[in-house]
């Protein structure tokens, strides 16, 4: 029975074939080191469900942020454990992927034919940060507040188009409920967007050229 | 790179391939260990260490210091000692902008930077140690974050050992492997290594120093009420040190008593229908924060010259509403202190110091008119006044006693005229409470629970009392 369901999907899905071209891959010699891109995967996912449910009652405006915040943590059953688990995976987010570029960094798996890999890695590192600034705004309280000022502040410290630059962050010369609207909007719909589709293609060229072998003295 | 040397690398890669592993499951296997590692710990963070609550947005606080993400705080520091550089300091951008920005183009430029094509490590000396270098300056620079560069009485030192920890040393390590390398040509791969190692030996010790020597100063963490319960416990206590003296502890008051300036002014009554229908959040919030200058209360927000934080103000607004507006259902609260049981004695700690802070302390407090009394602490209730003491242990007559229970003290010079009015001058309190005033006065002031519990009395016996003498032994 189960036999013919698979092979009715097989015959549509072509899982037989993806079997083959994803998971019954050769690898050279695993190493632990070799976890951190997939667990960093891993912190990504876990971001996007729990900040799907924060979503459910995070209100991203001045009045009603920081109450909202509350009320998850106070309010709705098991609000604090969606929210800590956010909170403390975005901070281990960026510890992983730091690693994680600094594994590829020490063993040089960056080298040919990796290259692409790597400047793709680096989009992602930046954007990776980028959600780290952009959330640290929207519980709306002090610490947020005034961090994000200087953060700015710094930004609009390039010559030239720094004013503009602070201008746009802000949504105005300053922090306001347009600078909260931006932040959000930033943090959970365009900067994920784009880790997502950097992740893609980060993802097809690790497929496409295999994991790199652990250096010896031959390579 | 040349076609002979990617062919050399592609058949290297063939060959660890066929003696490595399958991607399902062996690869596959460790990823999801280390995942699952992964979620249990922060299971386990938001479980037990949970998230901060921190205040609300208060725009006009500019004393906040503002505190970054914690990975962000190395480039904190950063900017702090680049800005002590005399002269060089005054241009940011160089320090904001074009530093990391340069940092992170040639990282992301290494695959074209580094060509040359050998991967093992002893082969690469020079990307490796450079890199650890930096690693430990950030993770350096981040321990140091909250040391300040400079100390309360003006010293420059700690600025300036942070400068040579976090910026002097690595630097100068990194000029001298890239002389070694290029210039130098024939250092030993020894050689190398123990300049990184000595360098980043220094940069912890230094750090370890400054942490040290110079201690990070203490932030007055103030716990922020998040539950509807602390919120109201806390608005009550700002309440009762800020508003008790003009409006009276339940907001009852229509006629100022005991306030310098305001003596006999008609106000309205605050806990009153009448005010609380309205005025909304918002006004009763602004009225806190701006004062009524022209009738007489001062501004008590932060913006306008007061003590108050908007949370504080928030909270002040949440104690009103729960306790007087009859449109809201107040929670079960803490009672001010705990229940006395039957020959226990009350104790400073646990029972008057609650009391003296909702009922006394917004006019007890240095800077209001009061005779010199101030009631903050336990020392200074007994030992300042006009008339101190105004408490004596086991003085039934203690002026105190005498005030609280409704009997003003005439002036011995002049019997007609009142020296000390009945306290508070604005209403009274309940005879319960000034029931504990007496039995914590009569039974020798106690400051802690502990002495309280020694000079209890317990009525059944080996109730845990270690044997007053009071207590008649039992059969
Ligand atoms: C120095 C005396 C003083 C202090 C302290 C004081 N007030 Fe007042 N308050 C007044 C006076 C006087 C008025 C009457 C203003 C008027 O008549 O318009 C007033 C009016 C008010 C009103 C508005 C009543 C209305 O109908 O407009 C509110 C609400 C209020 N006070 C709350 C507070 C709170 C809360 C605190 C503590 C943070 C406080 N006050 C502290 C003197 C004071
Ligand atoms: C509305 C402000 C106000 C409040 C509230 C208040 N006092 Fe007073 N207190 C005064 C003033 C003003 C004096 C100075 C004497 C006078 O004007 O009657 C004073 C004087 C005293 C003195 C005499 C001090 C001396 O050495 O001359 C005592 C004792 C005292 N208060 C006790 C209390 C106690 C206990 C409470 C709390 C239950 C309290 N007061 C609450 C305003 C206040
Ligand atoms: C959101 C962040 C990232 C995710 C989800 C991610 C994911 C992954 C995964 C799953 C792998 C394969 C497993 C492994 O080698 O660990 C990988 C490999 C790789 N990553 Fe990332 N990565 C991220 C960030 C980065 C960064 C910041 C860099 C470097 C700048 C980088 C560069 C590379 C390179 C060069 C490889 C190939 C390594 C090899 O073949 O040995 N990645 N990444």
């Amino acid at each position: 029975m189960w036999k013919n369901v698979y092979e009715w999907l097989d015959e549509r899905l072509g899982l037989n074939d993806l079997y083959k071209n994803l998971l019954d891959r050769p690898e050279p010699k695993g190493n632990w080191w070799n976890t951190l891109g997939s667990a960093a995967l891993f912190l990504f996912i876990l971001q996007g469900v729990t900040g799907i449910f924060l979503t459910v009652y995070y209100t991203p405006s001045p009045d009603h942020a920081y109450d909202s915040i509350n009320y998850i943590m106070n309010g709705v059953a098991f609000g604090w454990l969606i929210r800590g688990i956010h909170h403390w995976g975005a901070t281990l987010m960026v510890v992983v992927v730091f690693i994680h570029m600094l594994r590829v960094f020490v063993t040089a798996s960056f080298k040919y034919p990796r290259e692409l890999t790597w400047l793709i890695g680096i989009g992602l590192f930046l954007v990776t940060l980028g959600m780290g600034f952009t959330g640290y705004l929207l519980p709306w309280n002090q610490q947020s507040y005034w961090a994000t000022t200087v953060g700015t502040q710094i930004a609009g410290s390039v010559p030239f188009i720094g004013d503009f630059i602070l201008k746009v962050l802000r949504g105005g010369s300053d922090l306001s409920a347009l600078t909260l609207q931006r932040f959000f909007s930033a943090h959970i719909w365009m900067l994920p967007a784009a880790l997502a589709g950097l992740i893609g293609v980060h993802l097809y060229l690790i497929i496409k050229h295999g994991e790199s072998n652990f250096p010896s003295k031959e390579d | 790179m040349d076609n002979e040397t990617k062919q050399k690398i592609n058949k290297r890669y063939e060959r660890e391939l066929n003696r490595g592993e399958r991607f399902w499951p062996d690869s596959i296997f460790k990823d999801l260990i280390v995942s699952l590692g992964i979620f249990v710990l922060l299971i386990m963070l938001a479980t037990f260490i949970g998230v901060d609550a921190q205040p609300r947005v208060d725009p006009s606080d500019t004393t906040y210091i503002p505190r970054p993400e914690w990975y962000f705080l190395f480039l904190f520091k950063f900017l702090a000692i680049y800005g002590q550089i005399p002269v060089l300091g005054k241009i940011e951008w160089l320090a904001t902008v074009a530093v990391p920005g340069l940092v992170i183009l040639v990282l992301a430029l290494m695959p074209f930077i580094d060509r040359n094509p050998n991967r093992y490590y002893g082969k690469r000396v020079l990307p490796i140690s450079v890199m650890a270098i930096i690693v430990v300056d950030i993770v350096m620079l981040t321990i140091m974050a909250d040391v300040p560069t400079v100390t309360e009485n003006g010293s420059m030192l700690p600025g300036i050992l942070q400068a040579i920890a976090g910026m002097v040393i690595p630097l100068v390590a990194i000029i001298l492997l890239f002389l070694m390398t290029f210039v130098f040509r024939k250092t030993s791969t020894k050689t190398m290594i123990w300049t990184a190692a000595i360098s980043a030996i220094l940069t912890i010790g230094l750090t370890g120093g400054v942490l040290a020597w110079f201690p990070v100063p203490a932030t007055t963490e103030t716990a922020v009420a998040t539950t509807l319960v602390d919120q109201i416990s806390a608005g009550q206590d700002l309440y009762s040190v800020n508003c008790v003296e003009c409006h009276g502890d339940d907001g009852k008051v229509t006629k100022i008593e005991g306030v310098k300036g305001l003596e006999g002014k008609l106000i309205p009554a605050i806990n009153s229908t009448d005010v609380l229908y309205t005025l909304d959040d918002a006004t009763l919030a602004e009225v806190i924060a701006y004062g009524r200058p022209e009738a007489g209360m001062t501004p008590f927000g932060k913006a306008y010259g007061g003590q108050l934080s908007t949370s504080d103000i928030e909270n002040i607004v949440t104690f009103m509403r729960y306790t007087w507006d009859d449109r809201f259902e107040a929670p079960k609260l803490k009672p001010l202190y705990p229940p006395l049981a039957a020959g226990e004695v009350p104790s400073y700690d646990v029972h008057i110091a609650p009391i003296v802070k909702r009922y006394c302390l917004s006019c007890h407090q240095a800077g209001k008119q009061n005779n010199n009394y101030l009631m903050d602490t336990y020392d200074d209730i007994l030992k300042t006044g006009d008339q101190a003491p105004n408490v004596t242990a086991g003085d039934e007559n203690s002026t105190l006693l005498k005030v609280i229970e409704g009997t003003p003290i005439p002036d011995p010079k002049d019997p007609t005229q009142t020296l000390i009015r009945a306290m508070p001058p604005n209403g009274h309190m309940s005879p319960d409470i000034i029931n504990v005033f007496k039995l914590w006065i009569m039974n020798g002031m106690p400051q802690t629970a502990e002495d309280a519990a020694k000079l209890s009395v317990t009525p059944t016996p080996g109730a845990g009392s270690t044997g007053t003498p009071a207590t008649t032994p039992t059969p």
